[in-house]
């Protein structure tokens, strides 16, 4: 049997640690030992993205990937998005676009937008939905998702321009 | 549908972003796997891996036998017992873990617990079973033969029901017809898939004595009467709560033996005890869907009007009935909704409810219709393609018309109004049929196939007593209730036995309490989904919530409404007549006005202010049902154009076009969304998932590599107009419209591919139409109308 080991890395911006064994996830660790609850386990084999968080600026499937690489590594959950109240650009325009119905899968969208966004500020519809195969939403507001999209790459560029 | 603009509306009809979004965008909210409780096992089943045995013998792992629970380690415990009413029906007891014997694989044996999943899964795999393997019963054609064992004790075949249809004159329809016609259609089972599986929490409250029960369930409060049954239990001994529920579409409305067993484990040992379904868990054990199959004849004149219909409907139900639907819900669904929108008199249909070493089959986005559409308008357009008609032209001769409402239908339904051929022309409007030809010249001499595609569906919605006795279920859905509190600081408070889980509910309800009170829906909170809070309750499914939760709450909301009118005219010192609600006051006549936040201190905590005739407190609960049972009846029409590629057997949609009438729109964005997830699921149906079982009954599909559900490269956006003819049986003029757009798709994709391959010879009746599939009946021309 394998024994437990501390990491330590950065999370939503604070240096945290915990003593995990090797086998478990990231998904499990930010659910079980930081209460961290919007990315979320749905398949568990890396097929449907509702687990999606970034690990050095990039997204990853957090039921793929062993707690133990995080460490060291600076990991971004949804819940470090909004800041107070203010909820995430990505956010308000998956709002206002009604781009969900349960909400289950949301998250793992947003911080696929956030990073498709970063890689691609004004996408195509066709680089869009290249991003988001590894997301499913069974509600599926797809046509609405890439309405939030444009919605809010709209708004980034806008923001863009007054800086 | 283009992104929601600023509301200018914000009761029935308008647009306004969802209350309950923010808290779900933010990654915060509370599923059931999110809920925790000191010191919690976490569960996990031994499932059986084999179709059908015999448990010879069970041994719990040295050492923890205190962590390994079999049936009888349960505790009094009744089996589910979902009896249809129908004459003939044979009985199938469900326990809720093996009872010596299984009869699917996923069936559960063994209750595992553990510090986490891991350790519960570790110790799952290590208790020992003796199998006595039986010949398993893999397939619909098998469900009469005599060689194979029973599924259940005293059967003599393994079939649940055998009902017939035989209304009007057929034989005299065929002798009359110019054309008759003989096709067999396959609809082939599916898993339901919600993102979030099912899951179970159950812990004792000590303050209260109350077993509670967290499911994420469609329906709690019928939930708790059921398991109060199945427990020996008081029903005040029982707490159920639903909390945020990540989809369901269905697979969450059934009794589960999941969360019987484990209410029955806490009950038994006083543990804390947490169950989340995993995906393979949720593909091969929750309940499935479909599986239909369709030898219709259909008698027509020369003009491609129908005569008569005849139909043999059989379903797989799989291994048990379920819990309150019964496993005949599937096929009497069918038998009933063939006829379709279609002025139909003479119809003879037989459907045979079969069991098999299947899950069991349970309801699903559409229930029984998906299929029984896809047979009536496939058959729809091969008449129209034996005749050389138009398609739209032969549903045009055929609809009911809108001078014969209320119709009775051939199926034994009643439908209220409507104007199906105003919603097949305006899909024809907008697929613009008459691109066809270019884009046909476009491609030609490349693999690329063009077709055109329609099919008229049927929504009954908000149906009520009559028609629940009819289907001879346990239960009978004929009502909904609310009960309404204005706080003392003015704001509402709505607490409804129906369960949102993405329908937007919390938001919908709040515009019908705009209109009745003119409050502001931001200080309305809806909240739902627990047996603590809301009056007795049927729940949310078969596209009811709108009509009759909404119903109730109008009815709860106008006689608030009444009370604080009496209230605010005392205060304004004018006469109940002359004044009214708006904006969050009562406004008098003359223009004086007094804000609800005043009246609702006069209501509690000033009650010297109120008038002689009215009591304090400002608390109402209402019930509503519709005016008539026989349900609302939404309709549509889809129109799509696409692509076959004959080369790979692809099939891609080039453009999607819904005409569809749900009366009185509450929310048109949340309408439009409601809309495109059917529509998502109908192409799954369509296109890319079944559930295939090998022939020793192991389920084939237990991931998402080899159960495909559609993402964001598969789903188009379709155009969708909306007709909106108010429903004169329900308030407002409401039609529930959840499961609509989950329906036709099959059958207008169907249609497409077959107008594509026609000039080939080829036709496909079978879904999911997959690339194999379209290959085979390219190959076999002729051969594919036959349906294998």
């Amino acid at each position: 049997m394998s024994s437990p080991r501390t990491i330590r890395f950065t999370l939503n911006g604070e240096p945290v640690s915990a003593t995990i064994m090797p086998h478990e996830t990231l998904v499990d660790v930010l659910q079980h030992r930081f209460d961290l609850r919007g990315a979320r386990e749905s398949c568990g084999q890396g097929l449907c993205g509702c687990c999606t968080v970034h690990v050095d600026g990039k997204p990853v499937s957090g039921c793929l990937f062993l707690a133990v690489f995080a460490d060291g590594a600076r990991v971004d959950t949804v819940e470090g998005l909004a800041r107070g109240d203010a909820l995430d650009p990505v956010q308000e325009a998956f709002i206002e676009a009604g781009a969900f119905q349960c909400g289950f899968c949301t998250p793992g969208f947003v911080m696929m937008v956030k990073q498709l966004l970063k890689e691609h500020p004004e996408p195509t519809d066709e680089e869009v939905r290249h991003y988001l195969t590894g997301n499913l939403c069974r509600c599926s507001a797809y046509p609405e998702i890439l309405d939030a999209v444009k919605l809010a790459s709209a708004r980034q560029a806008e923001a863009a321009r007054r800086a | 549908m283009a992104v929601a603009t600023a509301p200018d509306r914000k009761g029935i009809g308008g647009s306004i972003r969802r209350i309950e979004d923010a808290r779900l965008l933010s990654g915060r909210s509370t599923f059931i796997a999110d809920i925790g409780r000191p010191g919690i096992w976490e569960v996990a089943f031994l499932r059986s891996p084999v179709a059908h045995a015999n448990l010879v013998h069970l041994e719990k792992p040295a050492g923890a036998e205190d962590r390994v629970f079999f049936l009888a380690d349960l505790g009094a415990i009744l089996p589910i017992r979902a009896d249809s009413q129908a004459p003939g029906f044979r009985r199938s007891d469900y326990p809720a873990i093996a009872d010596g014997k299984v009869r699917f694989v996923g069936e559960p044996i063994a209750i595992c617990l553990g510090r986490t999943r891991g350790e519960a899964e570790d110790l799952a795999q290590a208790v020992l079973v003796d199998y006595d393997e039986l010949p398993a019963v893999a397939d619909i054609a098998q469900s009469r033969n005599p060689d194979l064992p029973p599924i259940h004790p005293g059967w003599s075949e393994n079939v649940f029901l055998e009902s017939r249809v035989d209304v009007g004159d057929v034989d005299a329809a065929r002798a009359a017809a110019a054309l008759s016609l003989t096709r067999r259609y396959r609809m082939n089972r599916q898993a339901i898939v919600s993102l979030e599986g099912r899951g179970v929490v159950t812990y004792r409250d000590e303050r209260t004595g109350e077993l509670v029960v967290y499911s994420s369930t469609q329906f709690p409060h019928v939930i708790r009467t059921a398991l109060a049954e199945c427990l020996g239990m008081k029903e005040r001994e029982l707490r159920v709560v639903a909390p945020e529920v990540g989809g369901s579409f269905g697979v969450k409305n059934n009794l589960n033996p999941e969360e019987l067993a484990l209410a029955a484990l806490t009950r038994r040992t006083g543990k804390a005890l947490r169950w989340v379904e995993d995906r393979r868990e949720h593909l091969i054990a929750s309940a499935h869907a479909r599986e239909h199959r369709y030898e219709v004849t259909v008698h027509a004149d020369g003009e491609g009007r129908v005569l008569g219909l005849e139909a043999t409907i059989e379903v797989d139900a799989g291994a048990y009935s379920v819990w309150p639907w019964t496993a005949p819900m599937e096929a009497g669904m069918a038998i009933g909704f063939l006829p379709g929108p279609y002025a139909i008199t003479s119809y003879r249909a037989t459907a045979l409810t079969c069991a098999s070493n299947k899950s069991p089959l349970g309801p699903y986005r559409g229930v029984g219709r998906p299929g029984a559409c896809f047979a009536i308008e496939r058959t729809m357009d091969e008449i129209a393609a034996a005749l050389g008609l138009d398609p739209v032209e032969v549903r045009l001769r055929n609809y009911v018309r809108p001078d014969q409402f209320p119709w009775k239908s051939a199926g034994g339904k009643t439908y209220d109004i409507g104007d199906y051929g105003a919603s097949a022309r305006a899909a024809r409007d907008m697929i613009r049929p008459e691109r066809v030809a270019a884009l046909r010249q476009e491609h030609a001499g490349s693999d690329w196939r063009i077709g055109i595609g329609y099919a008229t569906y049927l929504e009954q919605t908000a149906h009520g007593t009559a028609e629940w006795v009819q289907r001879g279920l346990p239960v009978v859905f004929g009502y909904e209730q609310a009960e309404i509190h204005m706080t003392a600081d003015g704001m509402l408070v709505m607490d409804v036995p129906i369960q949102n889980h993405g329908q937007g509910l919390e938001t919908t309800l709040a515009q019908v309490a705009h209109d009745e009170l003119g409050i502001d829906p931001a200080q309305v909170v809806v909240r739902h989904g627990d047996t603590s809070l809301a009056p007795y309750g049927m729940g949310t499914f078969a596209s009811r919530s709108m009509v009759m939760s909404g119903g109730a709450v109008g009815r709860a909301c106008e006689a608030l409404a009444a009370k604080i009118r009496k209230i605010g005219a005392h205060l304004l010192q004018v006469t109940e007549e002359n004044v009214r609600l708006k904006d969050g006051e009562v406004v008098a006549a003359g223009g004086a006005s007094v804000p609800l936040a005043e009246i609702a201190m006069a209501a509690y905590l000033h009650p010297e202010r109120l008038p002689d005739t009215v009591e304090p407190g400002l608390s109402v609960i209402a019930s509503y049902r519709t005016a008539r049972d026989t349900g609302a009846w939404s309709y549509g029409t889809h129109a799509v154009l696409v692509a076959v590629d004959t080369g790979t057997g692809l099939v891609e949609i080039l453009d999607y076009a819904i005409a569809h009438d749900c009366g009185t729109i509450v929310n048109p964005m949340i309408v439009d969304g409601q809309m495109m997830g059917g529509l998502a699921q109908g192409i799954g149906t369509a296109l890319y998932e079944e559930m295939p079982y090998s022939e020793d009954g192991q389920p084939l599909a237990s991931t998402f590599m080899d159960y495909l559900v559609p993402g964001a490269p598969e789903v188009p956006r379709a155009r969708i107009e909306h007709l909106s003819i108010p429903s004169p049986i329900t308030r407002y003029g409401i039609k529930g419209m959840g499961e609509g757009g989950a329906i036709p798709p099959p059958a207008a994709i169907c249609n497409a591919v077959n107008d594509a391959l026609r000039p080939l010879g080829a036709a496909i009746d079978e879904t999911p139409l997959t690339p194999d599939r379209i290959i085979r009946a390219l190959m076999a021309p002729q051969a594919g109308e036959a349906g294998a």
